[in-house]
């Protein structure tokens, strides 16, 4: 009889499987479309869909919609989230869990839902059908602020006390200590934040189709339009790669903010 | 050795099934029908969550299943399934050709695949006598035979290849509460550029239909002078000038070419600006909750605002529930008829598929599906006559409505004329109801033959041109940029700047000046 062994390594055959079928191929798959054309029912190797992309006003002037909406989401999260994370951390109050949950409840209401109850609200304040752009921010706001808290929240809760007792004991005032200890050692935090709340936003085109009445147009609708109805899977892909090369490169440059030992703190959760 | 028997048993089970279905499928020996349709697009009972089903409409495929056991002594299995969008059916044939005996594109889809060359012909005993050569309104049968499609290089008329199955127009449903004047301004498709109706309008978020309106407005000058020139006010179907007016007006509507794209753009951007906004679905629900006032509709989904629109008499409580009575307008530029149609993709079974539609172009079966459906059966008949005297008539001629103004007989005997089994004479296809009525239902249901006289079908455009249109619907959709946005851009963009500047300058000064007080924390 041949034992059979259980080591480690084969409880990873599962994910390793999982991550070639649905991650692997399909990212290849995307590029191999993106690079090629169809003419006359032949499939051709072409660079056509990327010059195409960056000759065309109304992609570029989508992207840059994209780019100010997720930008603006996302500085409006940061700000709501960061003192209310703060707070909460800080807070001697024993059941700070159950006020957390409060603000993450809403993750767990289905999220096209979610939209629809506020696109009836917003049209009881009168602002559906006026307040396109508002609308779009209010909506992708609601939807991904718990996605800022959370990070937020972490790396504030485990922020050492011992540092603000050191940096008061110098001399630092209140507000000394926070800009040069608190926020800088919250860093990973805001910058996971920022990642989980910026590209979502860049995509997002139930909230903005919804809350906008199709007014407003992101990238995601774009790729969204072009693998149902203009049935151009090549254009589809390509501009699907080109947010992808966005998100990389934002997630270098803020990257660079990391420090190493921060990290290990095991602050950086997503 | 005993592991491999144990797998190989493993093996076995995992077959098991399989094989039994196998053997399940080898008793039923049923020729097998297989229909791909438009979701909601065939009479079916209402099923209750616990399986059980309602009476409340007629079960089609079943009765088709019966009637054709009956008939032939052979069993007919309908394998049936649906689409969402035409591209969504084109690509799943493309796919897997001959995967289906009969499949329901719309007019552009037909166009495109009989000139690929992806469908069979009707027989020649199906076009002359069947239920369909039989009921079938002559006005939709003769706009059939006189629409061509070129198939390896020869022109093919549609009727050919093709059976209509549901057809309309487009329009605008308002509600003629909103305005004194709101009749008169959108009696031109012009009507939802003006001021007077900002942020109370929507229209389609589909590049085909909006693009139509933008060319009618574009070119609404053209066509107003060609309707002129032609006196098409008071053309009807049979004149002789028909033909001619109509492919003139079919030929504007269907430009393509860069001017007409940058007129179409620019109207289109203009219109953005004082729209409540696009739809794809919502349009009926906006307008029933009077969030919006007036939509740009398919003649179909105008019916089905109306009516859900409109007060009734709760019948169960004997209450009054309010609502609002909405109208239903063709302006007089021209407008798109459109049509749902059968066609049978290479390789299918062409006499089931025949059999089939035969089976539901029998009238009664045709009320059936207008009763589900609601759209407008291309089946004319004394069924169907009946039907719509009976959901539309309020009275004979001579008699007033409530008021006490006289009846307007509205004149349906181009569509149904030439398709009674006796029970009425030809040129008695006349419904009589009230002046009010005249601008409701019966009017998307049923156009009169002063509006399907300017009707044009929108045609197939070419890969090329279709990028090109899809280009120009793009940039309606994405511009405006507001100026706001781009301040938003430039302050981000100096902030990196500056972030980046600091970090460069900073890196410098840390490098002369080590520690310093609370720096040496981190």
């Amino acid at each position: 009889m041949v034992k059979f062994h259980f080591s480690r390594k084969q409880l990873c055959i599962p994910y390793a499987l999982f991550l070639i079928l649905f991650v692997i191929i399909p990212m290849l798959l995307i590029l191999f479309y993106a690079f090629t054309e169809t003419v006359d029912g032949m499939i051709r190797f072409s660079f056509a869909n990327f010059v195409n992309f960056f000759t065309s006003t109304a992609k570029l002037s989508t992207l840059l919609m994209s780019f100010t909406v997720a930008i603006i989401s996302t500085a409006i999260c940061l700000l709501i989230a960061y003192p209310l994370a703060y707070i909460l951390a800080r807070s001697k109050f024993k059941r700070k869990n159950v006020l957390l949950m409060l603000f993450i409840l809403p993750m767990w209401i289905n999220f096209v839902l979610r939209i629809t109850a506020l696109r009836e609200l917003l049209d009881l304040i009168g602002l559906l059908g006026t307040q396109n752009y508002l609308n779009t921010i209010i909506g992708m706001v609601y939807d991904f602020l718990p996605f800022m808290i959370l990070p937020l929240y972490t790396t504030l809760e485990k922020l050492d006390n011992s540092y603000l007792e050191a940096a008061a004991d110098l001399g630092g005032n209140k507000f000394t200590v926070f800009t040069k200890v608190t926020f800088p050692l919250s860093m990973p935090g805001v910058i996971s934040g920022i990642t989980m709340v910026f590209m979502p936003s860049m995509t997002n085109y139930v909230v903005s189709d919804t809350l906008s009445n199709f007014n407003i147009t992101i990238l995601g609708k774009l790729i969204d339009q072009y693998f149902t109805t203009y049935d151009n899977w090549h254009m589809g892909s390509m501009i699907s790669i080109i947010l992808l090369v966005i998100i990389f490169i934002t997630m270098l440059v803020t990257g660079g903010f990391k420090d190493g030992k921060q990290e290990a703190r095991g602050a950086n959760l997503w | 050795m005993k592991k491999r028997i144990v797998t190989t048993a493993l093996a076995l089970c995992l077959l098991l099934p399989f094989v039994l279905s196998t053997a399940g499928c080898a008793s039923d020996t049923a020729l097998v029908l297989r229909v791909y349709n438009w979701e909601d697009y065939i009479s079916e009972p209402t099923e209750n969550e616990d399986g059980t089903v309602e009476d409340d409409y007629v079960d089609l495929i079943a009765e088709f299943e019966k009637a054709y056991y009956a008939e032939t002594g052979t069993r007919v299995r309908v394998e049936y399934s649906t689409f969402g969008t035409n591209e969504n059916m084109y690509n799943e044939l493309q796919i897997n050709p001959g995967s289906y005996d009969l499949v329901c594109p719309s007019d552009y889809m037909i166009m495109k695949m009989i000139s690929e060359d992806m469908v069979e012909k009707f027989s020649d005993d199906f076009l002359t006598n069947s239920n369909y050569a039989k009921y079938a309104s002559p006005y939709i049968q003769n706009l059939f035979e006189a629409n061509y499609a070129t198939v390896n290089g020869e022109e093919h008329s549609w009727a050919d290849y093709s059976v209509p199955y549901m057809w309309g127009t487009m329009g605008y449903v308002y509600n003629p509460a909103l305005s004194d004047t709101i009749e008169d301004d959108l009696s031109s498709w012009a009507g939802l550029w003006s001021e007077a109706y900002a942020s109370v309008a929507t229209i389609k978020d589909s590049v085909r239909d909006s693009y139509f309106l933008g060319v009618a407005v574009a070119y609404r000058d053209e066509l107003m002078r060609l309707k002129e020139e032609y006196n098409a006010d008071e053309m009807t179907l049979s004149d002789e000038k028909y033909a001619e007016y109509n492919a003139k007006v079919t030929e504007i509507m269907n430009r393509t070419d860069e001017d007409t794209l940058e007129r179409t753009k620019d109207a289109l951007l203009e219109l953005k600006e004082n729209l409540y906004g696009f739809e794809v679905d919502s349009g009926k629900q906006d307008m029933i909750a009077g969030r919006i006032s007036i939509n740009f509709a398919w003649s179909g989904d105008a019916v089905y605002t109306m009516d859900d629109a409109e007060p009734y008499t709760d019948e169960e409580t004997g209450k009054e529930v309010p609502g609002i009575y909405l109208n239903y307008i063709v302006p007089e530029e021209c407008s798109n008829i459109w049509f749902d149609g059968w066609v049978m993709p290479k390789g299918a079974n062409t006499e089931l598929a025949e059999a089939f539609i035969n089976f539901l172009s029998d009238p009664t079966n045709a009320v059936a599906n207008m009763n589900y459906i609601g759209y407008t059966s291309s089946i004319a008949g004394d069924a169907v006559f009946e039907e719509m005297v009976d959901w539309y008539s309020e009275g004979e001629a001579g008699d007033t409505d409530e008021e006490g103004n006289p009846l307007v007989p509205y004149d349906l005997n181009y569509f149904f004329n030439g398709t009674s089994d006796g029970a009425h004479a030809d040129g008695d296809f006349i419904i009589y109801v009230s002046a009010e009525s005249a601008k409701r239902q019966i009017s998307a249901q049923y156009p009169t033959e002063e509006v399907l006289v300017r009707s044009a079908i929108m045609q197939h455009f070419d890969d090329e041109t279709n990028a090109a249109v899809n280009e120009m619907w793009e940039e309606v959709k994405g511009l405006p940029i507001p100026v706001w946005a781009y301040v938003v851009i430039a302050v981000i963009a100096a902030g990196i700047a500056v972030i980046a500047l600091s970090y460069v300058y900073k890196g410098k000064r840390r490098d002369s000046k080590p520690k310093k007080g609370y720096h040496a924390v981190k």
